[in-house]
Formats: C-alpha cells, sequence, structure tokens
C-alpha cells in the first residue's frame, strides 16, 4: 500500500513540472505588464522595476531561475503587493480559503446526506419529494444569489450575523452555507440515487433475510454502496470549494486566496498567478489520489493498486 | 417560489412537524415585513456599535506602498495623509494650503525659490525631526535606485528630471537644508500651484535615522512601514496590519498638532466590493465607508432619499481619446461632429446617475479660479453639418469606427449608450471592443486603437493637471496629437507671474486644443459618499482629501430627533481650522 502510494506521488512530480511549464509560458505570454498603468512611469523607474524582478533577463532564463527558486520552496514577490512574497501571500491566505472550504463540506456532507438518506428510504413519499425539490433549487441557486440574499434576510433583516468581514464564529457562517450549499444539492442527489441503486442488490436482500434490522441495513449496508459516487464526486468538490470561493470571498470579504485566482491574473502578478495554480494544481492531484485509496477502502471490488 | 409553497402547504396540511416548519416560516415573513413598516430617514443603523473615541472605516482596498517616496494609488495615499505630515497641509474644505511642518515660508521674486521655516517637531519615536529629512525624502522619491512610480512628481524641482535619468547626482537637487530648521526649495518654473501641489502624499518627509537603523540590523528597509518599525510624524500612528483584513490607527501622541486630533483610535478595514462595504454600513460595521469606494450606479436613486447620503464633485473627468492619425478620425470636422452628436445630460442622468456633471470642456469649470470653456456639450444639428462638411453626407459613408473600454459594467454602459447616440445623430456605426485591464493600458500606451476610454484624476486644484494632458511630450498623451503651438501656450503661461494673465493663457491652450478635438471630454466626477449622521468633521473637497483629525463622534446625536435637524449635513457642520 505504501509503495503504492509512493508511487502514485512520485507520478505527481512530472505532471507538475508539465503545469509549471504550461502556467509559466500562458502568463508570459499574455499582453500587459505589471508595471503598466493609467499614469506614465518614467522608462528609467520601469527598468529598474523590471531589474528588480528579473523580468529584464531572457525568458529561458527566467524560467530556470523560477524552477531553482522553486526547488528551494521559494516562490517569489508580488508585484502588486511588493512588501510581500507570495509564499507570505498564500500563508495568509490559504488557512482561510481552507477552513471556508471545510464548513463547507461539513454543511454539504451533513444536509447532503441526510436529504439523501431520508428520500431514498422514502422514496416518493412527500419527504422524498420536499428532499429532492429542496436539491434542485439548491443546484440551481447560484452563490452570487445566494450570497446576498442570505445577507438581506440573516444579517440586514434580522440582525442575527454580520454581513461581512472574517475573524469571529459568526464570519464564517453564512460564507460556509453559500459556498456549501450547492454541493449539499448534488451530494442529496447523489447519496439518493447510490442508494436506490444498491437498495434491490443481492446483499440487501440477505441482509434482510438474515434479520438484520432495518436502521444497521440502512447505515451498514445501503449506505456504502450509496456514498460511492458521493466518494467520487468528494475529490473534485473540494478542489472546487476552494477554487470556487472566489465569489464568495468577494461577496463576503473573506481574506482567503480565492480572489487572486482572478485578480492575479488581471494584474499580471507573475509569480502570484504561478504560486497560485501551482497550489491549486497540487490540491487537485492529492485530492484525486486521496479519492482512489478512499474508494479502495469502501468498495471491495476496486484494486488500488 | 411557487414549488416551494406547493410542498409548504402539503407538509402544513399532512404532518405535524410540517406544520411547525409552516408556522416558523411565517414567523421569519413577518419578522422581514415588520422592519419595513418604519421608514427611517437613514440607510442602516445610527447607533454607534464602538465608543465615542473611536471610529470604523473602509479603505477599499489593500494599498501598495504605504511609503510616501513609493506610493502611487489612492488607497495608499488616504494612509500616509493621516500618517505623515509634509511642509503644508491642504485646508479640509478649502483644500487651501495652511502651515504644517513648516510655519511659514517666503517666495523669491522670480518665483522659483521657496524658503521654508520649520517649526520644532518630533517623530513618533520621539526623534527629531528636521529640514534634512525633507532632503532625504524628496532625494529619494528622484533617485532611480528607489523605483518610484511617481517619481515625475519631484520633476518639478531643479535637476530632478536629470537625476531620474541618471544624469546628475542627486545632491543637487534643487532642495537643500540651510539650517536643521530651513528648507530651500528652487524650482524648474515658478509654478503657481506648487504649494497646493506640495500636500500631496509624494512630499512627505521620511525618517532617515530609521533607514539607517533598520540597514544596521539587517532588516530590509522596503519594509519599514510595517507596524513593527514605522516611525511617522503625523496625527495618526499604525499599531496593527493584517493583511487585506484592516489596520488600526491610534493617535500620534508626538504630532505636533495633537491637541486638534479628537480620536483616540481608528479601524481601517479593506473592502474591495461597493455592494459589500454598503452592506456594512448598513449593519454599522462601517461609520464612513470611506472616501475612495464609490456607491453603486445602481443604488443611487434610491440612496439619494437618505439622509446619510452626500455628493460632491470631483477632480476628475471622463473622456475618449483619439487616434488622430487614423482615417477618418484625423479629420478634426469628424472629431468634432462625434463630440457634438454625445447628450452629456441624458449620459448622466440615465446611465451613469450619480450626480455628474456633463461637460465637454477639459478643465472643470471654477478649478482655482479657472473660467471653464462651457462648450457646448450638445448639438446634432452642427455635428451634422460638420460630418457633411467633411466629407461624409450620411454618416453610412464613414468607414467602421471601434471604441474601446476596459472591461466594466460601468464602462460598457457609457460606451453603449454613446453608441447608440453616434448611430442615431450621424447614422456612423460604431464597433465596441471590451478589453481586459492590462491588454487596455497596453493598447492604449501605443495607441493601439481609434477610440478609447479614459479617466484623469487631478493631482492638484490647478488646469495644467488637465492641460499637460496634451502636451507632445506628455507619456499620457495617447493620441498622436502633438501641436508646437499648444506647448508654447502652456510654457508662457508657467512662466507667467500674474496668475489672471496665466489662467487666461491657459484658457486660451485649451480652446485651441478642444478645436482640434484629439479627445472627447465627457463629464466631470462626482464623489457619492454615506456618512453615519453622528460622524461630524468630514468636508467634501473636489480632491477626497479628508483629514482624520479633524474627525469626531457626536454623542448629542439623537436618531429621534430628527425634525430637528438632527441628521444636519456633516459637510457644513464642525469647526474649520482657520
Amino acid at each position: 500500500m505504501i509503495r503504492i502510494l509512493l508511487k502514485r506521488l512520485l507520478e505527481l512530480i512530472p505532471t507538475a513540472l508539465v503545469i509549471v511549464a504550461a502556467s509559466f509560458a500562458l502568463v508570459r505570454l499574455a499582453p500587459g505588464s505589471p508595471f503598466s498603468s493609467e499614469k506614465e512611469i518614467p522608462p528609467e523607474v520601469r527598468q529598474k522595476l523590471e531589474a528588480k524582478y528579473g523580468f529584464d533577463k531572457p525568458l529561458p532564463e527566467q524560467f530556470i531561475r523560477y524552477l531553482g527558486n522553486l526547488l528551494r520552496g521559494d516562490l517569489g514577490l508580488s508585484t502588486k503587493y511588493p512588501q510581500r512574497t507570495v509564499n507570505e501571500i498564500i500563508a495568509n491566505g490559504f488557512p482561510v480559503t481552507l477552513s471556508l472550504a471545510a464548513i463547507a463540506l461539513l454543511w454539504s456532507l451533513l444536509v447532503g446526506i441526510t436529504a439523501g438518506i431520508i428520500g431514498a428510504i422514502r422514496q416518493n413519499t412527500v419527504w422524498d419529494h420536499v428532499a429532492m425539490t429542496a436539491a434542485l433549487v439548491g443546484i440551481s441557486v447560484p452563490s452570487f444569489v445566494l450570497g446576498p440574499l442570505l445577507v438581506l434576510t440573516v444579517s440586514l433583516r434580522l440582525h442575527l450575523l454580520p454581513p461581512a468581514g472574517w475573524g469571529d464564529w459568526q464570519h464564517v457562517v453564512l460564507p460556509g452555507l453559500t459556498l456549501g450549499t450547492i454541493y449539499a444539492a448534488s451530494i442529496a442527489r447523489l447519496t439518493r440515487g447510490g442508494m436506490l441503486e444498491v437498495v434491490r442488490s443481492d446483499f440487501i436482500r440477505t441482509a434482510r433475510a438474515k434479520g438484520l434490522s432495518e436502521s444497521l441495513i440502512v447505515w451498514r449496508h445501503m449506505l456504502r454502496g450509496g456514498l460511492l459516487p458521493v466518494v467520487s464526486y468528494l475529490g473534485p468538490a473540494v478542489a472546487s470549494m476552494l477554487t470556487g470561493s472566489v465569489v464568495v470571498e468577494k461577496i463576503f470579504n473573506v481574506p482567503g486566496i480565492g480572489p487572486y485566482f482572478v485578480d492575479a491574473a488581471f494584474n499580471r502578478d507573475y509569480f502570484l498567478v504561478m504560486g497560485i495554480v501551482l497550489l491549486y494544481a497540487f490540491f487537485l492531484l492529492l485530492m484525486n489520489l486521496v479519492v482512489d485509496v478512499v474508494y479502495g477502502f469502501l468498495d471491495p471490488r476496486v484494486d488500488v493498486s | 417560489m411557487v414549488v416551494l409553497l406547493f410542498w409548504l402547504k402539503v407538509i402544513a396540511l399532512k404532518v405535524t412537524l410540517g406544520r411547525c416548519f409552516a408556522l416558523l416560516f411565517i414567523a421569519a415573513s413577518l419578522q422581514l415585513c415588520g422592519c419595513q413598516q418604519q421608514q427611517s430617514p437613514y440607510f442602516g443603523t445610527v447607533e454607534p456599535r464602538h465608543g465615542p473615541e473611536e471610529l470604523w472605516i473602509n479603505n477599499s482596498s489593500e494599498p501598495e506602498w504605504l511609503d510616501p517616496g513609493r506610493c502611487s494609488d489612492s488607497t495608499g495615499g488616504e494612509i500616509i495623509w493621516n500618517t505623515f505630515e509634509g511642509l503644508v497641509q491642504a485646508h479640509p474644505a478649502t483644500l487651501k494650503p495652511l502651515p504644517a511642518i513648516a510655519t511659514h515660508w517666503d517666495i523669491s521674486d522670480d518665483g522659483r525659490t521657496y524658503t521654508f521655516y520649520l517649526r520644532p517637531s518630533v517623530w513618533s519615536d520621539g526623534h527629531d525631526l528636521t529640514a534634512h529629512d525633507f532632503v532625504f525624502a524628496l532625494r529619494r522619491l528622484v533617485d532611480p535606485q528607489t523605483g518610484s512610480k511617481y517619481a515625475s512628481n519631484g520633476f518639478i524641482f531643479q535637476e530632478g528630471l536629470a537625476i531620474s535619468r541618471g544624469d546628475a547626482a542627486v545632491e543637487t537637487l534643487g532642495v537643500q537644508a540651510i539650517d536643521t530648521h530651513t528648507l530651500e526649495i528652487t524650482l524648474v518654473d515658478p509654478l503657481p500651484y506648487f504649494l497646493n501641489f506640495l500636500s500631496f502624499y509624494s512630499f512627505m518627509p521620511l525618517p532617515e535615522h530609521l533607514f539607517q537603523d533598520l540597514q544596521n540590523r539587517g532588516i530590509d528597509s522596503d519594509l519599514w512601514t510595517r507596524p513593527e518599525y514605522v516611525v511617522c510624524n503625523g496625527a495618526f500612528r499604525m499599531t496593527d496590519w493584517l493583511f487585506r483584513q484592516h489596520m488600526t490607527f491610534e493617535k500620534n501622541k508626538f504630532y505636533w498638532d495633537a491637541a486638534s486630533v479628537k480620536l483616540d483610535r481608528i479601524r481601517v478595514a479593506m473592502v474591495e466590493s461597493a455592494t459589500t462595504a454598503m452592506n456594512m454600513y448598513v449593519a454599522g460595521e462601517f461609520d464612513w465607508p470611506g472616501g475612495s469606494t464609490s456607491l453603486p450606479a445602481e443604488f443611487m436613486d434610491h440612496l439619494k432619499e437618505y439622509q446619510d447620503f452626500h455628493s460632491h464633485p470631483y477632480l476628475g473627468v471622463y473622456f475618449y481619446w483619439i487616434n488622430t492619425e487614423e482615417p477618418p478620425l484625423d479629420d478634426p470636422l469628424v472629431r468634432r461632429a462625434l463630440s457634438l452628436a454625445i447628450d452629456r445630460d441624458s449620459l448622466v442622468q440615465f446611465v451613469t446617475r450619480g450626480g455628474q456633471h456633463g461637460s465637454a470642456d477639459l478643465v472643470p469649470d471654477g478649478l482655482a479660479g479657472y473660467k471653464g470653456l462651457h462648450i457646448p456639450v450638445y448639438n446634432p444639428v452642427k455635428a451634422r453639418q460638420l460630418l457633411a462638411e467633411a466629407g461624409y453626407a450620411t454618416g453610412q459613408d464613414l468607414p467602421l469606427v471601434t471604441l474601446s473600454f476596459n472591461t466594466s459594467e460601468g464602462h460598457k454602459q457609457v460606451a453603449e449608450a454613446i453608441q447608440a447616440m453616434w448611430q442615431q445623430e450621424l447614422g456612423i456605426t460604431v464597433e465596441l471592443a471590451n478589453q481586459e485591464w492590462k491588454v487596455f493600458l497596453a493598447n492604449a500606451e501605443q495607441t493601439n486603437f481609434q477610440i478609447c476610454r479614459m479617466g484623469w484624476i487631478g493631482d492638484y486644484a490647478d488646469p495644467y493637471t488637465f492641460l499637460e494632458l496634451l502636451t507632445s511630450d506628455c507619456g499620457n498623451n495617447h493620441s498622436n496629437w502633438s501641436s508646437t503651438t499648444y506647448d508654447t501656450l502652456l510654457e508662457q503661461a508657467n512662466q507667467q507671474h500674474d496668475a489672471e494673465e496665466r489662467l487666461s493663457m491657459l484658457r486660451e491652450a485649451e480652446a485651441f486644443a478642444l478645436h482640434e478635438q484629439p479627445l472627447i471630454p465627457l463629464y466631470v466626477y462626482t464623489r457619492t459618499q454615506l456618512i453615519k449622521p453622528y460622524v461630524r468633521g468630514i468636508w467634501g473637497n473636489h480632491q477626497d482629501r479628508h483629514p482624520w483629525k479633524y474627525m469626531w463622534i457626536d454623542e448629542s446625536f439623537d436618531p429621534h430627533d430628527v425634525m430637528v435637524g438632527a441628521g444636519k449635513n456633516v459637510f457644513e457642520d464642525g469647526q474649520v481650522p482657520q
């Protein structure tokens, strides 16, 4: 098992190299410069700034330099926030984005799986219809609609939670709900579908024939089968919670790294763009690996090796 | 919604638990409606969420630099203006230069040499502030080693430009310390707006001793503005800085005018989204969403109804550059026709909606005593006539013209309105090109466009800040238009000692340039603000400078006392320094 994990981890290296090269090329091919502004910067000053970041060197040399720094764990300096290194910016923002995603994930699993189970065991009853209608609404309402609606009702009318900001537990609730709801809805549908698929299979019939209690059948046998599609969905879902927090972080002014995903590219903040892309790529690859491993545990038919 | 209500109905009828849900839902709805029963004259809560010694504001985004010599954005400027103090300070209402670190000054007969006499004052670490701190700061501003984006502000000093190009030593700069408390500044031209410009954040003194200290300790001196190191001489000192979240400032007890500072603490958040900032204002998390946060245009009609809404003119002009070398826009008649066909009054009334002032002039009327040209803002008949004179009897003959703007809902709406006006009045087909900001800037720098939108914010209250845009050697002139007549007119005006005479020469230059129409001015900016009615000591001015030192919380404000004028305009209240 450990050997397999190591092998999979080693395979990440060439993938990561391709990602670095491709994103370096793409970001540098984009027209415009980090130092262009509405007001003209004297040419001597511009040269000085370019030299500071090494942008005056030929591109291949810059790339090799970047790779060298990367190996030492140095992601470079930000041009937009010249007093901060990219490492510092990510270290500041990533824990925030992670905790937001964790709350969203918790919320989506809690609500999604509960609704999914209710839908499956009470198939075609009022309960099932309510749960699945709610899921349909949840999937259809984008976060930029849900977020402001929650702010309007919960913060501005009912005065229960602050409308934006970061620091207290109260600040986490609304962005967490906004980010998690769409995933909760998908999880509910996947859980219900997964459970309904196994509900008529032989091993459930065997369990019933053995005289197991209904709750044991639901929890131990049906849910395990029902969760398989959810697990494979969670990998990309966690990755997209991390990357998809852009809008939510803007609405609630959460100081995570979501907004950089867009802003750093707009600002041509080369090293910050690279840093963020690498971080997300790493997480995406890692999540896929984790999903494969978890799958092996949940489904005896899957052989991780 | 209908589906949801249907199911709620089903639950209420069939299931007991469901009845509880329905009741909860109804209770919540009633609560929501209940809040709207009584219309308050203010937008959001008017109960301060903190003590009277504190103020909570917003500064829209994380500043690039808080270093006066390197800062080039308004969010950094806002902080610098309140943590540093230069030779002069701008009056918070009129912006006229008032004594600050300099108590008085002499001006030479030729108007080029200023001698400033400094008051004894200290930095926030108790260290003496001397004329040498100004010399150090201004040399550093123009020194190419600094890499300041606003180095050009130092080109007004003798040898500033040469030093920046590496052609002269920094010691030759026209800023010299005569003794510890006397500073002599020699200018290239006798600029009549110099004292006004001198309150700009680029010209603040710097604590040279701190730079040396950091270097001795092996700390990167670029980090000197971080709260753990920073030494300043303004009304407030930063004590806490959470990247992209908020900053905290406390009253600087070493400030020379500390007796006038009313607040002990200011919390400055960095909320970029205007809508989010507005929500936080409603909830009382901001007393003032800040000078640099514009309110969303779509809320304007609604917000105007409230007593805590304020608006004032702002020293900025929105205009379209024209590439004067590319046919058919190389013909001034066509360019003038385009300008005359724009109904600017409708544009500001129905599209921008923020109380902007439609204008076809480049220099805002009344700026530092300047009498605006008052070019007609709309004359479609004359526009058609000019177009016919240029050889395009019907607009359809005119080759396709492209109008580019950077991606933004506001710019898009303006461009679409103007596209429609040109189509309707002149029959011209205009294509819109929407470009991402840095691509747009790169194209503007290379004049790679036919018509492109731009805005220009004046750095100082003088017509020259706008007129300079059209000079031949101005790096911000993107029109390909240049005229020696125009350059000479401006040069002669800046040599002129008589202020009235100078303004009339500048006026002549503006009229000359706008007859050629290398750009099409559209409107003069306004700033719209929300300020809690218990906040006092903020005045509206056209450079959006709002010193925190005059601000205070009025504890006697009673929200229930509206009828007797409790909601008086903060812009007219408070004591204006003499």
